[in-house]
């Protein structure tokens, strides 16, 4: 895990060496020395795609089937989420890091046509540089130019046919990552079907009532076909570029089906009857799952360190902002924010709810993602310790002078605020209710509010809470969910007053010293490329977070998922990683 | 009596109307909207908030909003777009009628063919043993919620070895060209939604059924039919078909709640009808799917009273088309 991070990275970042086209893949999901083509893999999703374009869309679903079709320049590894060559097959950087020259492998689109430099223009000008596109990624290719502190776009040339240049406004840390989702387009597809006097009308490419025959595909799989609500079903892309150990071409099944089922208890069920292959459990359903396993089921459980970001790590935040003015002032004091962590108690959290199938230490980095995570806030961490929580309770002057079992502020009115958590998942609920149990014994209450998430997601979103459970996601890079944890951006919702929201611009002068610094680190994350030097920055954020606790991170649960024993190239490694990916699986 | 129809015809207007503005007005009333359920991805900046909203109409007033959406149905018979499935409304409603229509009429079919010879049986042996069996079994039926029968189904199925869990066909055959393999896979699954959904809806009609025809044996009519002396076969045969009139208008109102009211049973066993879909674009705030969905449910249950009416009318004189 460690090696593959570090060399991917260094690698990446100083420039790679030319490869080898193809691309073979490597031991770790290929650890089979006989693998099976044909056949077919079953999968599920949870409800229909909503497009078959990616930059057209913002559904998970489609994401899912779009991510077996298409590829990027580069791309990260299924697994460890480690940067390596895609559709380039190499890259140089210039000296002053602003320009990236990448050699594009020969490659075929799905359909014979070769995939080209016009391509890769095509997809940054119509999709991803496009504003209106649904799901483009202007923002991520929009670069601070350190020389005169404006934010300039990527600009890509044309050098061949197999060759394009990146030139970029500063050297920029994350573009590879960024660059791994940016998936290739085909011009030749595509280009005549956009109205160039409506930029929107490139939401409407490739809907999932389009015939699979005008969808091409760069990736693993291109679709064959699609019944609504019911199946997607991929086929072997015969132009795929990968190959195995031995020199087989990639992926090994012929076929890759997604059964689309809405309700949870149903998939399950068709996973236990072996009509899905592979799939990710909950932890309710783990011991049951492990137990008929152990029976003698065909099928295993994993129980994994969690590699994905998906689904989010749990955080209580207290509004800085909130209207109540004593509220205001506790809020913002750091002891206090100790304090609830001190009585926040992860261990039976993680016990009760989630079965113990949760690690402690997630925050803004996994534990998993070696390339970045700081293990030194395990020892930041402030374990459950009621009694240290109170003392610091007291040192604040919140009393109990009265002797009603609640603590009061100086002028007598008590200590309590609302913990407002969205009705769904489960345990949002449940984390509240625990947290909520263990600050009303430490004499502080708490009145919860248990609303419809988008009318939850409205009110932080309008920084209208007093405090909150949420969850947000990490990402292989810190600068991916920059818009989240820096200070003054649009999601650092328990402080919007550092924010000036009409013109979405940070304001520093309304920022602790320790935001402050948090806000500056994060700006260099993004225009630092040295792997070392960044991983310095990111961990000095994270130990701000977890010493400051802006907000408290509370878990992150396992991956649990289950795969068919007829399936050969799923393993678990020593460090309790679980390698399966859908193109060197095989069916024994 | 063709008066009658247009009349009847007529008054839907003003009540599909009165129905839209209901609709629409409740819809509006929930918190946010279905670009808000984006607000907390990352990978969406606020400008593009601002502009799929506006590319939606959502920047634009509820009652602007109707308007239009009811200006496209009269003038271009244009129901909306379904944000969601980015589809017209009503491409997405026509898919999936086929198999609702279906699904529906079986179930009906099946209830109808269980539940009239049990009520008949039930009430020509008033408190026999057979009379309380079927009582007990129709209420066990009647108060199981249908998702949770479903799924004791299911988990007997899978206890028993089965392959092919929900759904009304097996992988390979969705999606496949129709062939007499598909028809017999079709019937290895649509046992299941058959009596899981038809259950319910038995002892209400076996109930009515049972009650129709005590009364009617009671009734002054039948013992002048026996007293002279028709024999007890003849006076069944009467005695059924007027005890069958109620059941026409309780049929009415029975189709639309097998279109919408099996919903979670439907999401349960993966059936590919309108109910989970209606379920999913209330939760998308897929909002013209929503409404137009209500409409259709509305206007299904109109022409259900109205075909109801004229089915009474022709099975029985005594009724008059005024």
């Amino acid at each position: 895990m460690r090696r593959l991070w570090l060399a991917a990275l260094l690698c990446v970042l100083l420039a790679a060496p030319a490869m080898a086209a193809p691309f073979v893949e490597g031991e770790d999901l290929t650890p089979s020395s006989k693998p099976v083509r044909g056949g077919t893999l079953y999968l599920a999703l949870t409800a229909s795609p909503q497009s078959f374009l990616f930059y057209g869309s913002l559904d998970n679903n489609a994401y899912t089937v779009i991510g077996q079709t298409m590829t990027g320049l580069v791309e990260l590894h299924p697994v460890t989420n480690a940067i390596r060559p895609g559709l380039a097959e190499s890259w140089e950087t210039s000296p002053d890091g602003k320009e990236v020259t990448f050699h594009l492998r020969d490659v075929k689109w799905s359909d014979g046509v070769q995939l080209t430099a016009d391509d890769v223009i095509f997809t940054f000008e119509n999709f991803i540089m496009n504003k209106v596109a649904k799901g483009n990624s202007v923002d991520r290719f929009t670069i601070l130019d350190t020389t005169d502190g404006q934010k300039k776009a990527v600009k890509w040339v044309k050098i061949d046919n197999r060759t394009v240049k990146a030139v970029l406004p500063s050297p920029f840390g994350p573009f590879y990552m960024n660059l791994s989702a940016a998936y290739i387009y085909p011009k030749h597809k595509l280009e005549s079907k956009i109205d160039k006097n409506r930029l929107d009308s490139v939401n409407e490419l490739w809907l999932t009532n389009v015939s699979p025959k005008d969808i091409v595909a760069n990736g693993p799989y291109r679709i064959a076909s699609y019944v609504m609500d019911q199946k997607v079903v991929l086929e072997r892309n015969p132009n795929y570029w990968r190959i195995d150990r031995f020199g087989n071409q990639l992926p090994y099944f012929d076929k890759l089906e997604y059964l689309i089922v809405k309700d949870a208890e149903v998939r399950l069920a068709k996973f236990i009857a072996g009509e899905i292959d592979y799939m990710a459990v909950s932890a309710a359903d783990f011991p049951t799952l492990k137990q008929k396993e152990l029976a003698g089921g065909q099928f295993t459980i994993f129980k994994a360190q969690p590699t994905q970001p998906t689904p989010s790590p749990v955080h209580i935040s207290f509004n800085y902002d909130v209207a109540n003015e004593q509220l205001k002032e506790l809020f913002r004091n750091t002891d206090f924010r100790r304090a609830m962590e001190f009585l926040l108690d992860r261990d039976r959290i993680i016990d009760e709810i989630y079965n113990g199938l949760a690690i402690p230490g997630a925050g803004l980095v996994l534990p998993a993602n070696k390339g970045f995570y700081n293990s030194k806030i395990e020892r930041i961490m402030r374990p459950h310790d009621p009694a240290k929580a109170k003392a610091i309770l007291d040192k604040l002057g919140l009393k109990d002078k009265n002797a009603d079992g609640i603590r009061e502020f100086a002028n007598g009115k008590n200590v309590e605020f609302t913990l407002t958590v969205q009705s769904a998942p489960q345990d949002y609920q449940d984390i509240a209710l625990v947290f909520k149990e263990d600050l009303e014994k430490a004499g502080i209450r708490v009145n919860l509010q248990i609303l419809d998430s988008t009318l939850v997601g409205n009110m932080f979103g309008a920084g209208n809470f007093e405090a909150g459970i949420r969850a947000f996601g990490n990402q292989p890079d810190l600068e991916l969910r920059k818009a989240i944890w820096q200070p003054g951006t649009q999601l650092y919702y328990w402080h919007y007053s550092a924010l000036d929201r009409s013109k979405l611009q940070a304001i520093t002068a309304n920022m602790f010293d320790w935001e402050k610094r948090v806000y500056e680190l994060f700006d260099q994350g993004s225009i630092t490329t040295d792997p070392a030097k960044r991983k310095a920055i990111y961990d000095e954020v994270q130990e701000i977070y977890h010493d400051v606790v802006p907000v408290i991170f509370v878990c992150k649960g396992m991956n649990l998922s289950g795969a068919s024993k007829s399936l050969g190239n799923v393993t678990q490694d020593k460090e309790g990683i679980v390698y399966f990916a859908s193109y060197t699986a095989f069916r024994k | 009596m063709w008066s009658f129809i247009v009349r009847r015809s007529l008054i839907m207007i003003p009540m599909m109307i009165l129905v839209s503005v209901i609709c629409f007005g409740i819809i509006e009333l929930q918190p946010g909207d279905f670009v808000s359920q984006y607000l907390d991805n990352p990978r969406i900046s606020p400008e593009q908030i601002r502009l799929l909203r506006e590319r939606l109409g959502l920047d634009k007033p509820a009652y602007v909003r109707y308007g239009m959406w009811v200006k496209n149905i009269v003038t271009k018979w244009d129901f909306g777009y379904s944000f969601a499935y980015e589809r017209p409304v009503g491409e997405l409603i026509w898919e999936r009628t086929g198999w609702t229509v279906f699904i529906a009429l079986a179930t009906i079919i099946f209830q109808w063919i269980l539940a009239v010879p049990m009520g008949i049986y039930s009430a020509l042996h008033p408190y026999s043993p057979a009379d309380y069996a079927m009582t007990v079994v129709g209420f066990i039926g009647i108060s199981i919620p249908d998702f949770f029968f479903a799924l004791i189904l299911m988990y007997f199925m899978l206890k028993m070895g089965s392959t092919s869990i929900g759904g009304l066909f097996s992988t390979e055959f969705i999606g496949a060209p129709w062939s007499f393999a598909k028809v017999v896979d079709l019937l290895k699954h649509f046992w299941m939604p058959l009596v899981v959904v038809g259950v319910s809806g038995l002892a209400g009609l076996m109930r009515v059924m049972r009650g129709n025809m005590l009364d009617i044996i009671g009734s002054p009519f039948i013992t002048s039919l026996r007293a002279h002396g028709l024999d007890e076969k003849t006076v069944r045969r009467h005695a059924i078909k007027n005890a069958l009139n109620p059941m026409v208008s309780i049929a009415g109102a029975e189709v639309p709640n097998v279109f919408s009211g099996t919903i979670i049973t439907a999401i349960v066993l993966n059936l590919p009808t309108m109910g989970p879909f209606f379920y999913n674009a209330l939760l998308n705030h897929d909002q013209y799917l929503v409404m137009s969905f209500l409409m259709f449910i509305a206007l299904i249950t109109q022409i259900g009273n109205l075909l109801a009416d004229i089915a009474l009318a022709f099975l029985d004189p005594r009724i008059r088309m005024s």
